[in-house]
This record gives C-alpha cells, structure tokens and sequence, in this order.
C-alpha cells in the first residue's frame, strides 16, 4: 500500500517536472525574435510596470463586486422563493422550472439582450443574479427538507413557533447544504463574470479581452490565473464559514 | 429639445429600429454572414464538440466508476473542470493556436469546448454507474452473466437516464457558449451579437441574442424529446424515479457556463 502510494506521488511528480522542463524549453526553443516581440508572459510588464498593480486590483475588485452583489441578490430572491415553495408544496415544482428556463438561456444572449435595455451594470447584475437562482433554490429546500422529521417533531413538541423553529432548528442544520449551493453559485458567478466582459465589464475577464484584442499575452495568463485563483479562494472561504458556523459537524451531510 | 432626437433618428434612418425590422431587412445586415450560415458554423462546431465528449468523458467515467481508487482522480477532474472560467479556457487556447498559427477557426473552439463539456457528462456518468442498485449487480453475477454481461446489460440501461441527463447538460452548455468564440474573431450566430454590441445596435444585439437563445433551447427540448423517444420507459427519469436519482443530479448540477 505504501509503495504504491510512493509510486503514485513519485508519477505525479515527475509529470510535474517534465511539465516544466517542457515549458521552459518551449519557451527556450522560441526563436530570439518572437520572444522579443511576443513572448508569452512580459514579467516586467507584471512586476515592474508602475500601473500593473492599480490596474489588476481595480479588475479584481470589479470583479468581486460583480460577484457579490449578484449572489446576494440571488440569496435573497431565492429564499423568498424557498420560503414561497416550502410553504405551497405545489408552487415548487413551477419554480424550479422557472429557475432551470433562467439557467438555460445562454449567458452570451442574456448579457445582450438586458445591455439592450439597461446600462451595463444593471444589465450584468440582472444576469448573474438570475442564474445563481437555480442552484440556491434548489439547496435551500433541499436542505430545509433533510432536516430529520424527529428533530422538526422534538422542535413542536417544545412549542417553539414556526418562524422559531425555522431560525433556531431548521436552518442551522439546513447550513451546510446551503452553503454548498452558496459556494456553486460563487463559484459561478465568478466564471460568468468574465463574460461581462462583452458588456465593457468584466472584471478579470477583460483582461484577457484586452490582451486578445491586442495581442498582448501576458494580459491574458495574468487574467486566466487570477480569475481562477480569485474562484479557488472563494470557494475556500465559503467553506470555512460552513466550519465556523457549524461547529457541530466537521463535515457537510449532503454536497 | 426636439433637434438632436431628430438628428439621431436621422443618423439612424438606415437601420432597423427594432427586432422584426432586423429580421426581415436583408440589406441592413449584408456585411455579416447570413443567418443559416451561421446557426450551421455553430450547430456543427458544437457537434463535433459533443460527439467529442461522449466518446471521451463516457467510456473514461465508466471505467473510473469501477475502480473505485480512482476516485481521487474523478473529483479533481470535476472540481478543476468547475473552478475554471470559460473566458480562460478560450484565452489559453486563442494563445496557443495564435502562437503555434493555427488561427482560431475551427480546432481551437472546437477544444474549447471539449473542455467545457467534459466535466457534466463525466460527473453524471460516474455518478449513474456508481448509482446502479447493486442489488441489480449482484443478481444478475448470481444468474451467471459475465462481467461484460453485467455491464452492457445491467449497469448501462440502468444508467442510462442520468448519463443521458449529463450529455443533455453538457450539449447545451456547449451550444450555448460556442457564440463566445465570435468575441474572439471566429464567425458564428455570437457575430450578430459581437456586431451589434461594437456599433450599438441594438436591434441586432437582440436579434443575435434571440437566435443564441432560441438554438440553445431547441437543443436543450431536442434532446429531452430524445430522450423520452429512445430511452425505455422503465429506467426513465421520472417523479417517482425516488431521491436517489434526484439526488444524483443535483449533485451533477452544472457549475460552470
């Protein structure tokens, strides 16, 4: 078992290795001039330049904006819309089917056809919002409904009201599948930020717009990597709010 | 007051000044492609894209499925595939063809969105063949089926709906991201949409939005109707289908556009 593990991690670093030493002679093997005039990341461009750093920090920062104010958005018209479907048992299947047509549509169309009638903030906003719907829905009831029907009974049973018993016994235990939907949709919503782009947003992603239409590289890793970072990161954070939250378990019930 | 509106009507005349117009007005788009040629570049990239990904993602999840030490394997090739954003996906690609001179039509898109579609149909095909009853499995080893027995006739019709349901999603994934790749300078049904959007035309960026929209949702109602056509009625994904597979396909839920 040991020596297969050793194995394994000893494959997984030698992919690793020759990964790099391929790059780096990739890189190495490009004639002189292409790498002059065109090399694949201008580090000083990175690292030196005066107004690299204002600049990726302004991008990242619209880029979380971006994010933040949709997901919270979506978190509260979802648990509107939770609440309205844990209520009317009938209502939830009208809104799924809502919020799975509002997931469908393609973001690109989306992104269009709301610039054609607000300005590119709103337009943006309204988008990402309306797709971060499906998933938060879906994990609110979700969880609301694996709440143990002893727990709910043992809930009435001490004569804790309904609006009590959702907010000191349900939600709790509900957290951490709602907060598994909460990490999807930011997850999301980072990924669709940069689409935005299209919309004279977009965060990071017009980092890498920029750099495409200008064929500047290096705008377009920088951009690539810190948007996947900044998704990562987040993801993280979510999840250590889940641990904080829920010190009773040290692991989700359901993902 | 009255002056400048004017002016910018008059600046406008040529145009269409609302959808419908745009539709029926040829001349006012004769620069772009025509619209069957495009909805054809489109549907054929994607295609190629989702013939793609079944043969890769599905045979790859099922194997993966039974050997259950892969399993850190399958969850990091979900989770990457979910943590990276489309945009980058296209940007590292448009780097690479443009560095090595490929272009940008059609390979490159089409790997784009390769990439895309992998991680939906490789969750729920890993997900559907570990879901199986292995109750199922059990008796059918006990009724003397071999292993490739259980397999094609056990595990796969059983699968079958949630697998299908993961091809579903990732089509229309596919479909509905393939216009990007006109923000990067290919043809395609997002060059109304690019177009519109640089000269603020609005018309046109509804129309190409209405299009997008429209081939993503025929795919997506498409494949459904496939699916109740060809899938046997038994294993089919219904209400009374239980939790377990409403379960599964939440877990399989898309994550990434």
């Amino acid at each position: 078992m040991t020596g297969r593990r050793a194995r394994r991690w000893a494959g997984a670093v030698a992919v690793v290795v020759l990964l790099v030493v391929w790059t780096r002679a990739r890189i190495d093997g490009l004639s002189v001039d292409t790498q002059a005039t065109n090399p694949i990341v201008r580090w000083e461009w990175v690292f030196l330049r005066e107004d690299t750093r204002t600049e990726l920090w302004d991008a990242t920062l619209q880029h979380l904006r971006l994010t933040f104010i949709a997901v919270g958005a979506g978190t509260l018209i979802s648990a509107a819309l939770s609440a309205i479907a844990l209520r009317l048992r009938w209502s939830l299947a009208p809104i799924t089917a809502f919020t799975g047509f509002l997931y469908t549509i393609p973001s690109v169309a989306l992104f269009g056809l709301l610039r054609s009638r607000f300005g590119n903030v709103m337009a943006a906003e309204v988008a990402l919002t309306s797709y971060t719907l499906l998933v938060l829905v879906r994990n609110m009831v979700a969880g609301i409904d694996g709440v143990p029907a002893a727990v709910t009974d043992a809930a009435d049973g001490l004569g804790l009201s309904r609006t009590r018993r959702l907010l000191t016994v349900e939600l709790p235990l509900a957290l951490p599948v709602i907060v598994a939907g909460l990490r999807v949709a930011t997850v999301t919503t980072v990924g669709l930020v940069g689409i935005t782009a299209i919309i004279q947003l977009g965060g990071l992603g017009s980092l890498i717009f920029d750099g495409f239409g200008t064929q500047y590289f290096t705008k377009i890793v920088v951009g690539s990597v810190l948007s996947v970072l900044l998704a990562v990161v987040l993801d993280l954070l979510f999840h250590g709010l889940e641990v904080l939250l829920t010190p009773w378990s040290r692991r989700p019930v359901v993902r | 007051m009255i002056g400048p509106l004017l002016i910018l009507a008059g600046g406008r005349a040529g145009q269409p000044s609302n959808v419908v117009e745009w539709f029926t007005d040829l001349e006012s788009r004769a620069s772009l492609r025509p619209i069957p040629e495009q909805v054809w570049l489109t549907v054929w990239h994607s295609g190629v894209a989702v013939v793609a990904v079944v043969m890769l993602a599905l045979p790859l999840a099922v194997v993966l499925a039974h050997h259950r030490r892969a399993e850190l394997a399958a969850s990091w090739i979900i989770n990457i595939g979910r943590a990276v954003p489309t945009v980058t996906i296209v940007g590292v690609l448009v780097i690479v063809s443009l560095r090595n001179g490929f272009g940008l039509e059609p390979w490159p898109i089409i790997i784009a969105l390769i990439l895309l579609g992998l991680p939906p149909a490789f969750t729920n095909t890993y997900a559907a063949v570990r879901g199986v009853d292995p109750s199922a499995v059990s008796s059918a080893r006990a009724m003397g089926f071999t292993h490739r027995q259980v397999m094609t006739r056990v595990e796969l019709p059983l699968a079958l709906p949630v697998m299908f349901a993961g091809v579903r999603t990732a089509a229309v994934q596919i479909v509905a991201t393939e216009p990007l790749a006109a923000f990067f300078g290919a043809e395609g049904l997002g060059a109304y949409l690019r177009s519109g959007l640089s000269t603020r035309d609005f018309p046109e960026v509804q129309a190409g939005a209405v299009l997008v929209a429209g081939v993503a949702i025929a795919v997506e109602l498409g494949l459904l109707l496939v699916g109740r056509l060809v899938l046997p009625k038994g294993v089919r994904m219904h209400a009374s289908a239980g939790r377990a597979a409403r379960s599964q396909r939440r877990e399989a839920a898309p994550a990434t556009i």
